[in-house]
């Protein structure tokens, strides 16, 4: 796998506001890759340079490994979906997929033959060529956006919140769409989203970011269940963030103590431990779904004692909150099937298994 | 839409409704026109007029080419007008809409304030600038230049300045408009497909800006076909346009029919000139009207 995309500590201030810290990522060819975080993370800001349309003030960006300082975004090998789309309200659909192509000076044949094949791929319909871009539904316009960004198959396509405008309905469509044409065209994406449930979805890869800086780089599955710090953790879904003292810290695991867990052992394996974790106060993860009932007598690698204070049906599962002994409340989410209904007032004990616990450092 | 209209029509609600614009339109606009019309049909004679109701006015205007080249003239200026104006207006209103954003409103400011300034004091402004002991000659020979101005005033050329100077700020304004709501990811778009700067403005801007373009454009032309007082201060009364014909015949020759005759004459024109370049340039094809 060799690096379409190497960002090396790159750095941009607006006037004295800091938008990117020192950012490096590298991206593999054919990837899909999510920039998630909060308005102000510099998501955008980062996609803006790696379109072109600013350059960094320190730093440096490759492409396919050639330096792109300097190149100007109509010379890079990238393509951008825009957040309000951009479509060209004065170009037909046919003329606003082939402009890309009309400026490399393709000829007419092969802009019309290359049109048809965008109209295929994004599953248009071929009356549309005639029609302008406000005639067209919202999806249909996502689709022609996609198709002018895809046609001159550009190395890298930038997507930058195209689908925030869209209702949910219409947003599970086009995320299932993506991932089918991420599949199909085998095109490296860089997708910005402030929604970390779509980048679960959709992305190989999510890169955290937070005030200019990234936090976590990961799989979805890392991301979710291996979070760098309770920022992200918290970014997505719910999740318990118990607090423990770490009493020893070895390369082999920790030893801990917490007020409300009762625990066999009280050890905790390294790969279940964030790297910078040490000696003192930390806080240890659960999600909701890894917490189960523990019928009387039946012990787990971990227990704690609660008292349900509030339950909500979700369908397939049914939430409940519950408060420890200590004050601190959990959230709980179990099959709504499951055997051992709880009804609030019930004082029950909540297992866990070691390996679904992640264990991170307090951040200030 | 076609079931609609009748309907609205026979409604008596929506008649009342119109009422007071269609009174209005009909007596400040309809009924001056009509009246010019038939003044057309009438003769003036020993400064009088005579209601003799022929065809006599109208022989006269079609038999003599005189008219006729000074309409063209007029048409000529006035279009050389709108052109000069456009060029001149669209990197003033591109920077007012883009890069001086911060100074946007005091420059608005300053535009506005020489556009409201009286047409006359500025007009004859102008012609003491110009004139052979103004300050144009002064510092020409000041700087060891020959005083090449004395040839500029009282040329078509000291009108043409004149037009544009007066109407230059009309282009202004509908091209900012037009280029300040063009949405700037159209732009990066634009780049992002592959095109440099010239070919993002030739391409999306410019396109864009068809309905400003154009707005600038009809109320420049109307403006500079009846400009009477450039002509004749700056020009000097040379090549005179049709309003300053208009204005002599109604008021130096006193024949009221010529002179509607000739005021019906430049409208008819005027409109047909306007109505012709919409159709060419096509505003609905690209659905901008709106």
């Amino acid at each position: 796998m060799t690096a379409i995309l190497d960002i090396q500590d790159v750095r941009k201030s607006y006037g004295s506001y800091a938008a990117l810290k020192g950012v490096s990522l590298s991206v593999n060819q054919g990837e899909f890759i999510a920039l998630v975080g909060p308005s102000g993370c510099g998501k955008t800001t980062l996609l803006k340079q790696i379109a072109g349309f600013e350059e960094p003030d320190t730093g440096r960006i490759a492409i396919a490994g050639a330096d792109m300082a300097g190149v100007p975004a109509a010379k890079r090998p990238t393509s951008m979906v825009f957040q309000k789309l951009a479509l060209f309200p004065h170009m037909t659909v046919a003329e606003n997929i082939g402009f890309p192509l009309k400026l490399r000076r393709t000829d007419t044949a092969e802009i019309k033959k290359r049109v048809g094949q965008m109209i295929e791929l994004m599953q248009l319909k071929g009356e549309y060529l005639t029609r302008y871009p406000r005639q067209l539904s919202g999806g249909e316009q996502q689709r022609v956006a996609l198709a002018r960004s895809m046609v001159s198959a550009p190395k890298l396509l930038l997507l930058d919140e195209p689908l925030s405008a869209l209702d949910v309905k219409l947003k599970k469509v086009l995320q299932a769409e993506l991932k089918r044409l991420h599949r199909s065209v085998g095109v490296t994406f860089v997708h910005v989203t402030h929604d970390l449930e779509e980048a679960m979805m959709l992305a190989d890869r999510i890169c955290v970011m937070r005030d200019g800086a990234i936090l976590q780089l990961g799989t979805p599955a890392d991301i979710y269940y291996r979070p760098a710090g309770s920022f992200v953790s918290g970014f997505i879904g719910e999740t318990n963030l118990l607090p423990i003292t770490i009493s020893e810290r070895t390369s082999s695991g920790l030893i801990y103590q917490a007020a409300d867990i009762v625990d066999t052992d009280g050890r905790i394996a390294a790969d279940l431990v964030a790297g910078k974790v040490a000696k003192g106060p930390a806080l240890l993860m659960l999600r909701p779904e890894l917490l189960r009932v523990l019928p009387p007598g039946e012990t787990a690698d971990g227990a704690i004692a609660a008292e349900v204070t509030e339950m909500f049906g979700k369908g397939g599962t049914v939430q409940y909150r519950a408060r420890t002994p200590g004050g601190q409340m959990l959230v709980v989410e179990i099959p709504g099937t499951s055997s051992l209904p709880m009804r609030i007032g019930d004082k029950v004990r909540l297992g866990f298994t070691k390996k679904d616990i992640y264990v991170f450092g307090v951040e200030a | 839409m076609a079931d609609e209209v009748p309907r609205s029509w026979r409604d008596p609600d929506l008649l009342i409704k119109a009422l007071p614009t269609v009174l209005l339109q009909t007596t400040c606009f309809l009924a001056p026109l009509v009246m010019t019309f038939l003044l057309t049909f009438q003769r003036s004679r020993n400064f009088q007029l005579q209601w003799s109701w022929d065809l006599w006015t109208w022989t006269d205007v079609f038999s003599k080419p005189h008219y006729w080249t000074i309409l063209g003239h007029t048409i000529f200026m006035a279009a050389a007008t709108v052109a000069i104006c456009l060029i001149i207006a669209f990197p003033i209103a591109y920077g007012l809409a883009t890069r001086f954003k911060a100074w946007e409103n005091e420059i608005k400011v300053l535009i506005t304030f020489a556009f409201i300034t009286d047409a006359t004091l500025k007009i004859y402004g102008w012609a003491l600038f110009l004139d052979k002991n103004g300050m144009a000659n002064y510092a020409l020979s000041s700087i060891g230049l020959p005083p090449e101005m004395v040839a500029f005033l009282y040329t078509d050329w000291a009108t043409l300045l004149g037009m544009v100077y007066s109407l230059s700020a009309f282009a202004i304004f509908t091209l900012y408009l037009s280029i300040s709501n063009i949405d700037r990811s159209l732009i990066l778009a634009a780049y992002d497909a592959g095109a440099g700067k010239f070919r993002a403005h030739w391409e999306v801007t410019l396109p864009l800006c068809k309905p400003g373009i154009w707005a600038g454009s009809v109320l420049i032309f109307l403006l500079s076909v009846g400009a009477f007082l450039e002509p004749k201060v700056l020009g000097g009364g040379k090549s005179p346009m049709s309003a300053e014909l208009i204005r002599q015949t109604f008021e130096t020759r006193v024949n009221w029919p010529l002179g509607a005759a000739l005021t019906l004459v430049l409208m008819v024109v005027s409109v047909f000139i306007v109505l012709l370049f919409s159709r060419l340039i096509g505003l609905k094809r690209a659905g901008l009207a709106a």
